[in-house]
């Protein structure tokens, strides 16, 4: 029909050349190392001779539901991801309730907040192992002092005790994120809502029941879920304070996967270990979409 | 050169937008899309600048097709609704942007820039950054970025519906002044009839996708096309008295309570009539309120009056059907008074029922 | 007590609780990163003895150590207690390394990013929505999975012990969220204001610079300091891909100083400060950026 060729035409290719790259990085950084990992997961693989590999059929899954320290880890990540996401949900509407009170130099609070997030968890590992250390450390120290222990407590040669000290960890890093979204979204909840709750003569409670939680239900729901598949994840929280250990007692999914692919170089059970997390964020990812339904916008 | 618009269509995903719509317009026209939102307007804006692709259709500069071209390429200028000043740049740079895209020595920008500063009265702001302005000011400075290219052709999307009501008047007779003093080609948005009306040398009344009437704010006012033009324009909106056909010589409308229609002279309406059914309209400034009784007048009774400043709008309840009535504010009516109203004829509108279409030749073709 | 006056003692001890509970909270937030500052500048004797907050002798040597590599403790040149591993005099340069790394991906991660955001919010195409939501299915791919098999491509590539194989490995984790804010961000920009420089005349790649990218400026930052957190705090991708002492990053260097036989605390502590302030200065001067980038919805944690 036209004559000529329309200038949306040659700026449509812009467009496409503007995708390329990404599509490309995409490919290479995230399509395939995915891909390649559940290849991985049905092959004998030492990482020491990564040509020499063979087909292993399910064995490499076999392997895993045989393991009984897949079984426990599973345990363990399941424990800290449920403890850690429920601290940081309840501590961060807490927080973000205070932050959001009309005080003078509030926004200086506020701003502080972020800061765990930026430190490395290398930085916060060491200076836990350094607080948290038995003789030497300042936690047993003023407790001590305080005379409210007599002995020392290990913090992370006991199980119990370690796996607890790396949800502190967790729950001091990321309770930031949780109150930043929340406090984001409340700022967002108009005034009127209040206003007209407080002329139906709701006190304090009733409103923070009928008004607020309602407006951050949404929220919360999103940033729960986000939560929990990343901590489900985390691998440097647990490995830097504790490499796993005393023992085996704070292994999660990620550090066996780890310590099968480097320590026992099996890169294949490793892998299946991977396929196996990655199977229960799929999970988790529906959910998402379900609770958060994304509107197709042009 | 003048602008030939040609079987434009569009359509976004299922709705179409835009129904094969044509246009002609000479040079130096100010011309008004107007219509209910949705009705294509900004569509068919967007299409003359390039910014949107039309499905089918061409759109002609004297013999020269344009429809292939870049925005940038049709030399033409854009005001938006939303101002669209850059924020990062202060006003003299946002003025002069699309000067220096194309090339032009810096002295001739700057002569250029302050001669449209000067017209626009926003000197004193050149250094300024848009979010350091007010409504008016950026509205003047999207306009300054608009004038100082001289470009052929002027489009303005609803460039005045971000204005409070006041200032809205004043930059509706400021518009006025820049297209008297500059004679470009303007192509103006709008969904208000009101400014519509004050503003055009003829309007485009769009609704559906289809261009309803394209004429002179007189024409569009005193003859409308059809049903919608007739309900869009004017304030308050037309009464209309469907169920009308023409028995003895004289119009009745069909109904529980059948009312003759208090025309006293038919003779303007001759044969174009017909027999189909019509539906009358009549605007509430051409009916003549009586508050004695009058052979001539349908008899009804006040419902409701509304002072609205130098007039009154009085609903009067005729025969089951309600019509509004504008009079004077110095007259006294209470609701439940009786009254007569009598309708001056040559004012009287007929339309057909099935087409919508106004069955009346139009008076300036006429007499 | 007037009722005036009864509220505006409820109002005063009402607030007095909410800031006995803000500080309380700063103390905990701040309280280990000052034990490390503490702890970094006091001698090594000092260390052994009760803990004071306030050093009694405070010292520059654990930092003077760190930069110069050199220890007056230790003035004959014995390397003593010293991790024999992972001597100190390698701060300086796990440091650049981690710079090196750190800023080479989030530029390739910021680029690609910015250029995939503006076509997807402005041009028209098919699957182009796919783009952002592979990017949040990308969000929960955990670390440990891309991992051995990015290592065995950059052994393929012979890329292995090589920064670029950090460089490239951080854009699997940095680009998915990098892309997902900017999206956000992109789709915030009203498109009126490329439109007006079309209109006046400019070409699209005009538009996108002069136009788009100082608009999306905000979006942008925010999106690179996440990208240099993430990538600055990595440990896991270091420790797999990397294997001469002289290439790791901080990361994965300073935990080296865990594998001595004495832990030089006040040492440790000192590279955890260091450690912490580019990251802390980022973040002082950017602070209104990153909470931007948290409003768009788009953090990884």
């Amino acid at each position: 029909m036209q004559k000529h060729e329309h200038w949306r035409a040659a700026d449509n290719r812009i467009g496409l050349a503007f995708i390329a790259p990404f599509v490309v990085a995409a490919l290479v950084f995230m399509v395939y190392p995915v891909l390649e990992s559940v290849r991985m997961a049905f092959y004998y693989i030492d990482p020491l001779n990564p040509d020499g590999q063979r087909f292993a059929g399910l064995a490499n899954f076999a392997t895993l539901l045989g393991d009984p320290l897949f079984w426990s880890s599973l345990r363990n990540a399941a424990y800290w991801t449920f403890v850690s996401t429920i601290l940081q949900a309840v501590l961060g509407v807490g927080i973000a309730l205070l932050l959001h009170l009309p005080l003078r130099g509030i926004s200086i609070f506020r701003g502080l907040l972020l800061f765990p997030y930026i430190v490395p968890t290398v930085v916060i590992a060491l200076c836990w192992q350094w607080m948290l250390a038995p003789e030497l450390g300042i936690v047993n120290h003023a407790l001590r002092a305080a005379g409210i222990i007599d002995e020392n407590i290990y913090w992370l040669s006991s199980p119990t005790m370690a796996m607890h000290s790396t949800i502190m960890l967790n729950v001091w890093k990321y309770t930031p994120f949780v109150t930043i979204c929340v406090l984001a979204r409340l700022q967002t909840v108009p005034t009127e809502l209040y206003d007209a709750a407080r002329v139906d003569g709701a006190g304090v409670v009733r409103r923070f029941i009928d008004v607020t939680l309602p407006q951050l239900a949404e929220v919360l729901a999103v940033v729960v879920v986000f939560r929990t598949i990343w901590t489900f994840n985390k691998f440097e929280e647990i490995y830097l304070l504790t490499r796993g250990g005393p023992g085996t007692s704070t292994f999660n999914l990620a550090i066996y996967s780890f310590e099968q692919s480097i320590a026992n170089l099996r890169m294949g059970v490793g892998a299946a270990t991977g396929v196996v997390m990655m199977m229960m964020l799929f999970a988790g990812s529906l959910l998402y979409m379900r609770i958060f339904r994304f509107q197709e916008d042009t | 050169m003048g602008i030939r618009v040609e079987n434009i269509s569009k359509r976004f995903g299922k709705v179409e937008v835009l129904r094969s719509v044509s246009l002609e317009f000479t040079e130096r026209e100010f011309i008004t899309l107007v219509g209910p939102s949705g009705c294509g307007k900004t569509t068919l804006l967007r299409i003359l600048s390039g910014l949107e692709l039309p499905d089918t259709g061409e759109i002609w500069h004297g013999d020269r097709p344009i429809g292939h071209l870049s925005p940038g390429a049709r030399d033409i200028a854009m005001v938006f609704q939303s101002y669209a000043l850059y924020p990062h740049m202060d006003v003299f740079h946002n003025i002069a942007y699309g000067l220096r895209v194309r090339g032009t020595p810096p002295e001739e920008i700057r002569r250029r820039v302050d001669e449209a500063a000067r017209v626009l009265e926003i000197t004193a702001l050149l250094s300024r950054k848009p979010k350091e302005l007010s409504g008016g000011q950026r509205q003047r400075v999207a306009l300054g970025r608009a004038m100082v290219r001289k470009p052929w052709l002027f489009l303005l999307d609803e460039p005045l519906s971000n204005l409070d009501a006041k200032l809205r008047v004043t930059m509706r007779s400021e518009l006025k002044r820049v297209h008297r003093a500059l004679e470009t080609t303007t192509v103006y948005v709008t969904h208000d009839q009101l400014e519509a009306m004050t503003m055009s040398d003829r309007i485009a009344v769009m609704d559906g996708g289809r261009v309803q009437q394209f004429a002179t704010p007189e024409e569009i006012y005193g003859h409308p096309a059809n049903l919608f033009v007739a309900g869009f324009v004017g304030s308050p909106p037309m009464n209309f008295i469907d169920g009308v056909t023409l028995v003895d010589g004289r119009l009745v409308a069909a109904g529980a309570q059948p009312l003759v229609l208090p025309v006293s002279t038919l003779e303007r309406f001759g044969a174009a009539i017909g027999a189909g059914a019509l539906v009358a309209g009549i605007r509430p400034q051409h009916i003549a309120l009586h508050l004695a009784a009058n052979a001539e007048g349908l008899a009804g009774e006040v419902q409701m009056v509304q002072l609205l400043g130098s007039e009154k709008l009085v609903e009067v309840d005729a025969g089951g059907r309600v019509l509004s009535v504008v009079v004077d504010a110095a007259v006294t009516v209470r609701s439940g008074q009786p009254a007569w109203l009598t309708f001056d004829a040559a004012r009287l509108h007929l339309f057909n029922a099935a087409t919508q279409a106004n069955v009346l030749p139009s008076p300036g073709v006429h007499s | 007590m007037t009722p005036q006056a009864r509220a505006r003692a409820r109002r005063w001890v009402g607030h007095g609780a909410a800031y006995v509970g803000l500080i309380a909270i700063t103390l905990l937030i701040c309280f280990p990163l000052m034990w490390a500052l503490s702890t970094s500048l006091k001698p090594k004797a000092e260390l052994s003895t009760a803990p004071t907050l306030v050093p009694h002798a405070p010292t520059l040597e654990n930092y003077r150590h760190l930069i110069t590599g050199k220890s007056q403790y230790f003035a004959d040149g014995s390397t003593g207690y010293q991790p024999t591993t992972a001597p100190p005099q390698y701060f300086m340069q796990w440091f650049g390394n981690s710079v090196l790394v750190s800023v080479g991906s989030t530029l390739i991660s910021i680029i690609i990013s910015t250029l995939a955001a503006y076509s997807v919010t402005r041009f028209r195409y098919r699957w182009r929505m796919a783009v952002p939501y592979f990017s949040l299915l990308g969000y929960m791919v955990p670390s440990i999975i891309l991992v051995f098999p990015l290592f065995m491509v950059m052994t393929r590539l012979g890329l292995t012990d090589s920064l670029w194989s950090l460089t490239l490995g951080y854009v699997s984790t940095t680009l998915p969220f990098c892309m997902w804010l900017l999206w956000a961000f992109f789709r915030g920009i009203p498109i009126e204001l490329e439109e007006a420089a079309l209109i006046d005349g400019a070409s699209r790649l005009r538009v996108f610079w002069e136009i788009v990218l100082p608009s999306a400026l905000p979006g942008i930052i925010a999106a690179a300091i996440f990208s240099l957190i993430v990538s600055w705090n990595d440990y896991l991708f270091a420790r797999v891909f990397m294997n001469s002492v002289d290439h790791y990053p901080l990361t994965v260097g300073v935990m080296l100083f865990f594998e001595g036989v004495h832990v030089d605390w006040g040492l440790m502590m000192a590279s955890a400060v260091l450690m912490t302030v580019p990251m802390a200065v980022l973040f002082m001067m950017l602070q209104r950026h990153l909470v931007a980038g948290f409003g768009a919805g788009a953090v990884k944690g």
